[in-house]
């Protein structure tokens, strides 16, 4: 591998963006109109105005009623204990007193927080909890294999989250699944101004949940130097869709059918169930207390976006509050300015999980950044650790 | 139970797999006893008028077919399939169709269509609702094969036109029988949502 000493410092490319939310060229599905917003504004402003959502509450009222005591559950809720999921759980169970099988699939990185608020959110509410960790073995593996073939690292996470409960739907006949955030709250790969929803599928799962890259491939990709058993991978694939059209099953957003807040609903969290915020690696902890508080590796997945594409989840989160007027733009490019560039202690433990040199690590980050974006190492400050760094899972 | 009538002019597997994977059970239809059994009929075709009128006969299906139509159960007509359901074709040699929708197939118009067979992706007008075509939109791309085109007697019977330098009848629908002639299972989303509205579909308008 070429270590980075070798490589010739290129001159830093200012990145076109957004005029109203700040994300860059670099973004994910982002496109920009003559006047220079982008279409993940545009399309707020379509939800804002153009959607009926009294209709698309009416819509959900309706649905769940079409499977209300049919089967084993009323609906599969998959769970991280996110404020996403958290809040979806709780609105299903207050607002319609459903049963509701809760399925987790534990991708190897809770921190003591969000377990701490799980724990509360199953008793209050009282509901059946299925919890699923996958073999840490072959979780690393695959991380490694995503991480050089992507740049992304979290393949197994966002494959499981994804297929797991479809599983488990199968195998407790429970043809409701009701996911929380939709899609296209943060990107372009579902057009709303269709007025179609976002339906939670095969399809999806294979236009970006996957990066392409379905379990057989994984599979293939990792035979050479990794022994396993092929079921190992089973938790990854996504189940026939004829079991599941068989089973009649309908997977869909919460947020399809109510206007999505995270804002709002983080408090409504916090007031009803005691949830808890926490402190993120290089996020402002203050203004962001509810985001992405369930991984101790998030920091590092930020930090890789910021070295692929330029922007970090600070300039993802002020861009939504950009969207919706909750900040001015100087203050949005001050908390930018401070949290962006800055390593994230916990890649050392990542490294170890990896059983790789950060030189490496830098390496295979270089060949997956997005043009016409180039990282400056040299810019990169060392960031500070969250409260319970000591407790995260080490090797050795 | 699903349908796919074998005439043994080809490709069925792509409709088989289609429907398949909507999660119904379906057969292949070689005889005139397996009709009674069926809730839905799809007849897909690739190949000539003539020697598919042929193969009807000669399986001794041409009136059970017609009997299955009459019990009011869903028909859908593929390329071909939507060809055959006329009166009339002037393939191969002039032969009498299943004569479910009233009509002649005829050849395009050399003097228009600039290449013949029309082959490709091209869109649907569509100039109706209909039961099958739900969610599928007005002016979205099909995949299409084929030299001669379906002119119904009835116009009310018209779902959908396409424009290929000669404007053609695409789409046709008559109380429980519909014919396409694009091929919906080699047309991606669009295709699969219209197969998957017939497999779910009583028959009524």
């Amino acid at each position: 591998m070429i270590g980075l000493t070798n490589r010739r410092a290129l001159p830093v490319v200012e990145l076109v963006r957004c005029t109203r939310c700040g994300l860059p060229e670099t973004y994910e599905t982002i496109e920009f109109d003559t006047a220079g917003v982008c279409n993940i504004c545009r399309q707020k402003e379509f939800r804002d105005a153009a959607i009926d959502w009294p209709a698309r509450r009416q819509q959900l009222a309706e649905l769940v009623e079409s499977y209300r005591g049919k089967h084993e559950y009323d609906c599969i809720v998959p769970f991280s204990g996110g404020k996403d999921s958290t809040f979806t759980l709780l609105y299903l169970v207050r607002e319609f007193g459903i049963k509701p099988l809760v399925v987790q699939f534990n991708h190897g990185f809770m921190r003591p927080t969000l377990l701490k608020n799980n724990e509360r959110t199953f008793r209050r509410l009282g509901v059946d909890v299925l919890s699923f960790r996958p073999n840490w073995r072959v979780v690393k593996r695959l991380m490694l294999e995503a991480l050089v073939r992507k740049g992304d690292f979290c393949w197994h996470c966002h494959t499981g989250i994804y297929s797991y409960p479809m599983h488990v739907a199968l195998k407790y006949n429970t043809p409701l699944i009701v996911w929380g955030e939709p899609s296209s709250e943060y990107t372009a790969y579902y057009d709303i101004r269709d007025d179609a929803m976002e339906q939670v599928d095969e399809t999806r799962f294979n236009r970006f949940i996957n990066l392409g890259i379905t379990a057989e491939d994984m599979g293939g990709m990792i035979s050479g130097d990794f022994e396993f058993d092929p079921r190992d991978l089973a938790p990854y694939t996504y189940p026939p869709v004829r079991d599941l059209r068989r089973l009649q099953y309908r997977s869909v957003c919460l947020g399809s059918f109510i206007p999505w807040d995270t804002k709002t609903q983080a408090q409504i969290i916090q007031d009803e169930l005691g949830w808890e915020g926490d402190e993120v690696e290089n996020m402002p902890a203050q203004l962001y207390p509810y985001e992405k508080i369930e991984c101790h590796v998030q920091g590092v997945r930020d930090y890789i976006t910021f070295l692929k594409r330029g922007y970090h989840r600070v300039t993802q989160m002020t861009a939504l509050d950009l969207r919706n007027g909750r900040m001015e733009k100087p203050e949005a490019d001050r908390l930018v300015r401070e949290f962006e560039n800055r390593r994230p202690p916990s890649l050392d433990i990542f490294l170890e999980y990896l059983n790789i040199t950060e030189d490496e690590f830098n390496s295979i980050v270089l060949n997956t950044v997005v043009p016409p974006h180039r990282p400056d190492f040299d810019a990169i400050k060392p960031g500070a650790k969250t409260w319970d760094f000591d407790l995260w899972w080490r090797e050795g | 139970m699903i349908g796919i009538a074998n005439l043994q002019i080809g490709n069925l597997r792509s409709v088989s797999n289609a429907v398949d994977s909507f999660g119904y059970d379906h057969c292949l239809v070689e005889s005139a006893e397996q009709l009674d059994s069926l809730t839905h009929l799809i007849m897909p075709g690739v190949g000539s008028f003539h020697r598919a009128m042929r193969n009807v006969s000669a399986l001794g299906l041409r009136e059970p077919i017609r009997d299955f139509v009459a019990s009011g159960r869903p028909l859908l007509g593929v390329c071909l399939g939507m060809q055959l359901l006329g009166s009339s074709g002037e393939e191969g040699e002039n032969t009498v169709g299943l004569d479910l929708l009233a009509g002649e197939v005829r050849k395009f118009d050399r003097t228009r269509v600039e290449s013949i067979p029309h082959v490709g992706w091209n869109s649907v007008e569509l100039e109706a609702d209909h039961p099958v075509f739900r969610d599928v939109r007005s002016g979205v791309d099909f995949y299409f094969v084929h030299s001669y085109h379906f002119r119904p007697a009835d116009q009310t019977s018209v779902v959908g036109f396409t424009d290929c330098g000669e404007k053609f009848v695409s789409a046709v629908a008559q109380n429980n029988v519909v014919g396409v002639q694009f091929h919906p299972e080699k047309s991606q989303a669009n295709g699969l949502r219209l197969l998957d509205n017939f497999c779910g579909w009583d028959g009524s308008c």
